[in-house]
């Protein structure tokens, strides 16, 4: 490989896309490695962002499309870091390009093939409470555009690779190892659900009217399962009442994680903003412990939500759900802690926020590059405070929500911190060579 | 030397006490050993004045009440003797003797007869000598304790002072969810505000029924039924007397055991040909199941039945269990009631009388019993040398052994509850479920409360039955009900007393929603194997 | 290539469905008949979803096969998609400036979702105005600009000197000016940072060591602002010393990092009306000297002054965690005593502080949650102790606190500078007195104008990690331009037809960017790096001689006129 000054950015979220752009725009090469066949990440999922209600792909997919166009950046998708080796201002970096068996080169995004696929998977994209094929692409402003076929269950039929005018259909495609060669390293593989099926009091697995957030924002998407049309998956019906939970997992010295998620008040008050523009007559009830309104705007967006949407706050966890198994119908009980109340509460809906975790797969990536993970499994900080982009690594940067629980402005800003240091990092390595 | 019998008398304001006053009216001279008190009728006296006379020393009591059929309130004197009769037996059971205990029946006119029963009783009681019990400290003996240490370091172990005040525990209790008036949450904020008195002295800490359910879902690990026993043992007494069951029979009992002088007769319930030893590398530790059989007899819970399965099973799979013949109490109830000093006291004698007998695995098929051996013996003096399991873990694992043949198709469908110690307590969910589906012809279904979620029988050491954990129970059984099981199947004697209890009183449902055929885990096994 | 500008224009609309934002309330497929209705316009199309991928290549595919010279598309608003469009014209040899948008749905579809059908015809009239002006508008060239590789960063605190420091490793010189006659910001008044407990003094005094050893950092303190004048790439700065000694700087990019100040609660809890009732800054200061009295009971106040109905309505976010903090400290230092946290919400978020909480219920720090209507009251009692009445939320109960020391929790609020600095720098302040930046979410630490930056709490409260997250944020941000040293700029300036000019000088007077000047023929001329295409001088030139590019009266004329109802000829 040539030695022109590169960095590697592991993850392709909002996070890893902002360092990307920034890196690329000042002239600096970069490969952009995502596991999954499309960068976006997880705002991608999201219907709308709070505390401005934008569009959250609108405002994403003009970035998702500038990393795949943009000449400097280089889109490894579908592909998973390997092996790293040397050290800051020279990495060696294998990187596992995994078979999609569709030539990129020839797919044109087409989607005629998808169209004949006789196999049905429930898709990750939609929390698996939507439909695609075996041949795929995760949602449609995907990118890159390409299709990928689900190898798990995949009948190899073939009924895609005969429908296909471009031939881009490939069987025989192998894993591909390729090597790279970097100064710097940025590491921005942003967070996942807790398993919150263990807190049994709540019935989620078990009652079909039990989400989780990311769930319940798919059924709000207008490119969801649904249509963006709020409906109950278990009989179509439209919510009455519903109830967001907070703290589910989080804040928990047992049966989850210690550590405050940071995001979740706020973004239960944009879905339950979202649903009472969805069904204005639905009423909605977040059960809360401490309202974390510390942002920019949120404690204005949380007044808004009472004031001008009606949107009911009560300080209460609750203790459990129970399912009225004929209709489905849910009652919870919870101690109202202001009124000093005990009761009961019958929903339609009952939607957790679950504890949003670093990835199980970071543990897997931190002993490939040699990375500390702090105990809750966020990637440690050479400084919490002085230096917290910096990891244990030189030369191996950290920004996003691996780094620590935040939003995605603070995910953006950190991204975009990331880029300076790794450009310190090549700027050191250029006044080096210079003498 | 010889101590001079100390005697307390009950006597009936009608009849006997009449008749005492006409002894000393016509000048008769009897010993002055008597110490009388007044009732208005002798079934006014309760067993438990019995038991406490005992337990403060008397060497013996005397109930005397009108003759049968002269009683002034019809039939008082009968429910007396009944009474009387079993509490004889408790005595027997202790070891104290029955005929520490007297009945007789004196008119008014009958002084003479007054003056020769205390003679004859005073004479017999100095031949039996003195009660072993009389040397005793008072049984609730404080020692000078710094209310706000104990609390501060309670706090601390149990993870209290880590409260975030959710209220997800109130939302769980099934206490909480009857009574307006109590909840944990905000017991646990006075108590964190230094503001501990009302909490001290008011009936919230003894409303608990340590069940675990809140400490299941406390997201900070709260372990509140802990932190309620920490302050349970400087908690106001008074309070908890007025609201302990049964007058705090149970406990007194516990805390007569505790005397080394006391050698009980408790091993009559022992079938014929039972094989057990002294000695041996197995102990079966019964447990108060004598004491409940005769107290709790009206039930007719055949609790006695537990036992001697067990005894049976162990027999058949070629085991033969060591019994403690002077088995005390474990010491649960006195433990959770915050008699600390007690417990300790009940713990080390017990220890010491099971390392004696060279036991290196103990079973117990009382989830209470099974808590205290493993959990809490262990916590105070540290590690044992002996392993202990509930009678469930064993037969799960003789059954995987293929040591346990079953002879009869028992054709029932089964509904287990998870007790509180057995379960959340000490997780033990899967092994009672696996034996009862091994059972042939037997069809296992759930409460929808089930395992980690299951509900308490309603009552725990005795404290607050009320009308609130009748609520508890009442909701309880229906739910067992309305699985369509035909029997309820449980690990705890206590559970089956308390819920036989709450059917046996005026019910504000319909009998049928609540009745149920209960069993206990052992009896059923051994039916199924044709040991009964 | 570009096509020549004489064409007849050739107009293609393409109307986007958004998935259902705009078809589930507008009738696309009308709509799109009604635009082919249109003068000019020689291809519509609908498309789900117009920016992506696919519907990218539509657009091409369009342009290439109808020979189209002009591109409408009909979707969403300019502000996110405009450069998006106009880079895939370019790339098909459409000028970017040939490209109009419709806003058919932040404007229609989103703010009339239960009147589809009036929904409709507004959408059609939205469409008809932006053909109107495709119909007149003209390619435009992109003047290219040098960068200066220097940066200016204004503030010399903890976030200034991050960014400096960051740019200076990657190689560009940076000029921090800061205010006090030392550097160092609020960390100065600083005793021990949380969640590490280390030393605000050390851990300052090393940065500040860095940045003065650094040969590319040059540092100017008592230095204020006292003129900005410019656009990326080539501001300049006229700084002042307090002396009165003045300077030039030029520089590419401009970091604002001027911090906040801290409320003072006059007349709140009795604060300067009892001596012992003190905020937390003055707390922090009392710990830093070592000058604790052996208190009984010391009680905080959270919120005060903040989250208010009206006037301060944020969370200032860091306090909790101060408090926090200065309570384990008072703790450490004095075990016996009591301390109370009166507080709202706890705002112990992120991945560390709900340690610190559990750490703080550790040392038996009490905690009192009361509710905004009902706030705590405070009175002086005997002996000098303060009575502090509380509603306590949770217990439903009054609970009187008799103390030795109450400490009221204030936010951090605009910086005393802040208004001015907006003024020289021609960047908005929001509506809670911090700085706005361009986009919230996706463009936090940019502000709309180019080349200047936000970082630390001169953007909103936050604490050391953060300020330095978003420190080195802006030290990307800032490097961009500078580190490619050319940039593009608006074609949207301001045009004079000299013919015309009268030299009136009235534009002159009105620009805000003094953009024009009369030159020596005494006609007004247009510095077009600086113009930004306000249009003001257009407005009111009485000659029409000065107008905008892309923005001609003819053009708005024609929407305003097509808006109507009537389309020129």
């Amino acid at each position: 490989m040539e030695s022109e000054k590169a960095v590697l950015v592991i993850g392709g979220g909002i996070a890893g896309i902002q360092a990307s752009l920034d890196l690329a725009g000042r002239g600096l090469k970069v490969y952009l490695v995502e596991s999954s066949p499309s960068i976006g990440g997880r705002m991608a999922q999201l219907d709308k962002t709070f505390p401005t209600m934008d569009c959250s792909m609108c405002i994403l997919a003009p970035k998702m499309i500038e990393c795949f166009r943009h000449p400097n950046i280089t889109l490894l998708t579908y592909s998973e870091v390997q092996e790293v080796s040397g050290k800051a201002g020279n990495f060696s970096v294998k990187v596992l390009k995994k078979p999609r068996f569709i030539d990129e080169t020839r797919c044109t995004g087409c989607g005629e093939c998808a169209q004949h696929c006789p196999i049905e998977v429930y898709n990750e994209f939609d929390m698996k409470l939507g439909i695609r094929r075996a041949i795929y692409v995760p949602f449609p402003q995907a990118v890159p555009l390409k299709y990928t076929i689900d190898d798990e269950h995949c009948i190899k039929c073939r009924l895609c690779q005969k429908t296909c005018r471009a031939e881009a259909v490939d069987f025989n495609q192998q894993p591909q190892t390729i090597s790279l060669s970097v100064q710097a390293i940025i590491v921005a593989t942003g967070y996942e659900l807790f398993d919150v099926q263990r807190l049994s009091e709540y019935g989620y697995g078990r009652y079909k009217n039990v989400l989780v957030s990311l769930e319940f924002e798919r059924l709000l998407s207008a490119s969801g399962p649904t249509g963006g049309h709020l409906l109950r998956i278990s009989d179509g019906r439209i919510p009455r009442k519903i109830a967001f939970f907070q703290c589910v997992g989080s804040r928990s010295l047992k049966g989850g994680v210690s550590f405050c998620s940071s995001a979740c008040c706020v973004y239960a008050t944009k879905e339950a903003i979202l649903v009472r523009e969805h069904v204005p007559e639905c009423e909605v009830y977040i059960f809360y412990n401490d309202l974390k309104v510390f942002g920019k705007g949120f404690q204005e967006f949380v007044t808004r939500a009472k004031d001008d949407w009606g949107i009911k706050y009560i300080r209460a966890l609750p203790g459990e759900v129970i399912e009225d198994s004929k209709t489905g119908n849910l009652t919870l009980w919870y101690e109202d802690t202001i009124e000093n109340l005990t009761k009961d509460m019958k929903v339609d809906l009952v939607v957790l926020c679950p504890a949003l975790v670093p990835r199980v797969a970071s543990k897997e990536l931190a002993s490939v590059i040699g990375l500390e993970l702090d105990e809750n499994g966020f990637f440690k900080s050479k400084d919490p405070l002085f230096a917290p982009i910096d990891t244990n690594v030189p030369g191996v940067f950290t920004c996003g929500y691996c780094q620590g629980p935040k939003d995605i402005p603070e995910s953006v800003a950190q991204a975009s911190g990331a880029a300076a240091r790794a450009a310190e990092v090549i700027a050191l390595g250029a006044s080096r060579e210079a003498h | 030397m010889e101590t001079e019998p100390r005697i307390v008398a009950f006597l009936c304001n009608w009849c006997s006490y009449a008749g005492a006053d006409v002894a000393g009216m016509s000048r008769i001279s009897y010993p002055p050993n008597v110490r009388a008190m007044r009732v208005m009728c002798s079934g006014r006296v309760d067993p438990s004045f019995v038991i406490r006379a005992f337990e403060t020393g008397a060497d013996g009591v005397l109930v005397a009440g009108c003759h049968p059929g002269d009683c002034h309130y019809v039939s008082g004197n009968l429910k007396a003797e009944k009474r009387m009769e079993t509490t004889r037996k408790l005595l027997k059971l202790l070891g104290l003797g029955s005929e520490r205990l007297r009945l007789e029946w004196i008119s008014t006119s009958e002084g003479a007869k007054f003056a020769e029963v205390v003679r004859d009783f005073t004479e017999s009681i100095r031949k039996m000598g003195p009660n072993p019990l009389r040397t005793e400290v008072d049984a609730k003996a404080s020692a000078n304790t710094n209310t706000k240490e104990v609390i501060s370091k309670a706090l601390r172990k149990t993870n209290v002072q880590y409260c975030l005040e959710c209220g997800k525990c109130s939302s769980s209790c099934p206490i909480a969810k009857v009574n307006e008036a109590y909840s944990p949450r905000r017991t646990v904020e006075r108590f964190l505000l230094s503001s501990e008195d009302r909490a001290l002295s008011g009936t919230d800490l003894w409303t608990c029924l340590t069940c675990f359910l809140c400490t299941q879902r406390c997201p900070s690990d709260v372990r509140y039924p802990e932190f309620v026993r920490a302050c349970r043992g400087i908690a106001s007494k008074e309070v908890m007397e007025e609201i302990c069951a049964h007058k705090g029979i149970p406990l007194a009992l516990s805390r007569i055991m505790i005397n080394p002088k006391i050698k009980q007769e408790r091993m009559g319930w022992l079938p014929e040909g039972a094989e057990v030893s002294r000695k041996g590398d197995f102990l079966y530790f019964v447990g108060c199941l004598p004491y409940f059989d005769v107290y709790f007899e009206d039930f007719n819970l055949e609790i006695m039945k537990i036992a001697q399965s067990v005894v049976k099973i162990l027999n058949k799979v070629g085991i033969k269990p060591a019994i403690l013949n002077n088995e005390k109490c474990c010491g649960h109830d006195l433990l959770w009631t915050g008699d600390l000093e007690n417990f300790e006291k009940l713990a080390r004698i017990n220890v010491a009388e099971i390392k004696e007998t060279g036991a290196t695995k103990i079973v117990t098929a009382c989830p209470e019993c099974y808590r205290t051996l493993k959990k809490d013996y262990v916590e105070l003096l540290g590690n044992m040398d002996f392993e202990v399991l509930h009678i469930s873990e064993l037969l799960s694992k003789l059954i995987d052994e293929g040591k346990i043949k079953f002879e009869t198709e028992l054709a029932r469908k089964v509904v287990y509850h998870d007790s509180c110690r057995l379960g959340r307590h000490m997780g033990v969910y899967e092994p009672p479920r696996k034996v009862i589906a091994s059972l042939p012809g037997t069809e296992l279904v759930e409460m929808k409360r089930n395992r980690e979620n299951a509900i308490c029988c309603g009552v725990n050491a005795w404290l607050s039955c009320n009308k609130y954990s009748k609520e508890v129970q009442i909701d309880r059984l229906i739910e067992a009900k309305t699985t369509g099981a035909d029997l309820l199947v449980t690990t705890c004697p206590k559970c089956q007393i308390h819920w036989k209890c709450v059917t046996s009183e005026k019910l504000p449902v319909d009998a049928s929603e609540v009745t149920m055929n209960m069993r206990d885990l052992s009896v059923l096994v051994a039916e199924a194997m044709n040991l009964a | 290539m570009e096509r020549a500008e004489e064409e007849t224009p050739r107009i293609g609309v393409f109307v986007c469905h958004c998935g259902i934002n705009i078809g589930g309330v507008v009738n696309v497929p009308k709509v799109v008949e009604y635009a082919k209705t249109l003068p000019n316009v020689v291809y519509a199309e609908d498309n789900l979803y117009t920016c992506s991928s696919e519907g990218l290549s539509k657009i091409k595919e369009g342009i290439g096969k109808y020979n189209l010279n002009r591109v409408v598309v009909a979707s969403c608003t300019p502000r996110t998609h405009e450069p998006l469009f106009r880079a895939t014209c370019e790339e098909t040899g459409v000028n970017k400036y040939l490209f109009e948008m419709a806003n058919i749905r932040e404007h229609c579809s989103w703010a009339h979702m239960h009147e589809p059908e009036k929904a409709t015809e507004k959408a059609k009239d939205i469409i008809r105005i932006a053909v109107a002006k495709a119909r007149l508008i003209q390619p435009q060239k992109e003047p290219e600009i040098d960068v200066t590789p220097s940066a200016l960063v204004i503030g010399g605190g903890v976030a200034g000197m991050t960014a400096a420091l960051s740019l200076a490793e990657q190689g560009f010189r940076v000029h921090i000016i800061e205010k006090e006659p030392e550097l160092g910001g609020t960390l100065r008044h600083l005793h021990k940072l949380y969640p590490t407990m280390q030393d605000a003094s050390d851990a300052l005094n090393q940065i500040i060591k860095a940045v003065e050893s650094n040969k590319n950092i040059e540092v100017s303190t008592s230095t204020t602002i006292k003129e900005v004048k410019g656009f990326i790439g080539n501001f300049e700065a006229t700084v002042q010393k307090v002396n009165g000694e003045a300077a030039n700087l030029r520089v590419g990019t401009i970091i604002v990092a001027t911090g906040a100040d801290i409320f003072e609660p006059i007349g709140m809890y009795g604060y300067k009306e009892y001596g012992n009732v003190i905020t937390q800054l003055q707390l922090e200061q009392l710990l830093k000297d070592g000058q604790l009295k052996k208190w009984e009971r010391v009680i905080m106040i959270q919120c005060v002054g903040s989250r208010e109905e009206k006037g301060r309505t944020y969370c200032s976010r860091i306090c909790c965690m101060t408090a926090l903090k200065n309570a384990v400290l008072i703790k450490e230092l004095l075990p016996d005593t009591d301390v109370y946290i009166l507080f709202r919400d706890l705002q112990t978020y992120g991945g560390r502080y709900e340690d610190y909480h559990r750490m703080a219920q550790d040392r038996g720090i009490k905690f009192i949650k009361y509710l905004q209507e009902k706030p705590p009251t405070v009175v002086s009692a005997e002996n000098g102790k303060l009575t502090v009445n509380v509603y306590h939320a949770l217990l439903g109960e009054q609970v009187t606190i008799s103390g030795d020391l109450v400490v009221l929790s204030t936010p951090l609020t605009q910086h005393e500078n802040a208004k001015e600095l907006s003024q020289f720098l021609k960047v908005p302040l929001g509506s809670d007195g911090f700085f706005f930046e361009a986009h919230v979410k996706l463009r936090p630490i940019d502000f709309a104008t180019d080349g200047i930056f936000v970082c630390g709490t001169a953007h909103s409260p936050k604490d050391t990690a953060e300020s330095v997250s978003q420190a080195l944020g802006v030290a990307s941000r800032a490097a961009i331009p500078m580190a490619v040293k050319r940039l593009r700029t608006e074609a949207i300036t301001a045009m004079v037809n000299e013919n015309l000019c009268s030299g009136c000088g009235t534009c002159v007077k009105l620009c805000p960017y003094g953009a024009i000047e009369k030159d020596a023929k005494g006609v007004a001329r247009v510095t077009e790096v600086m113009c930004k295409g306000c249009g003001v001088c257009g407005a009111s030139c009485p000659e029409k001689a000065i107008s905008m590019r892309h923005f001609t009266d003819e053009q708005v004329t024609a929407q305003a006129l097509a808006a109507l109802g009537r389309l020129t000829a």
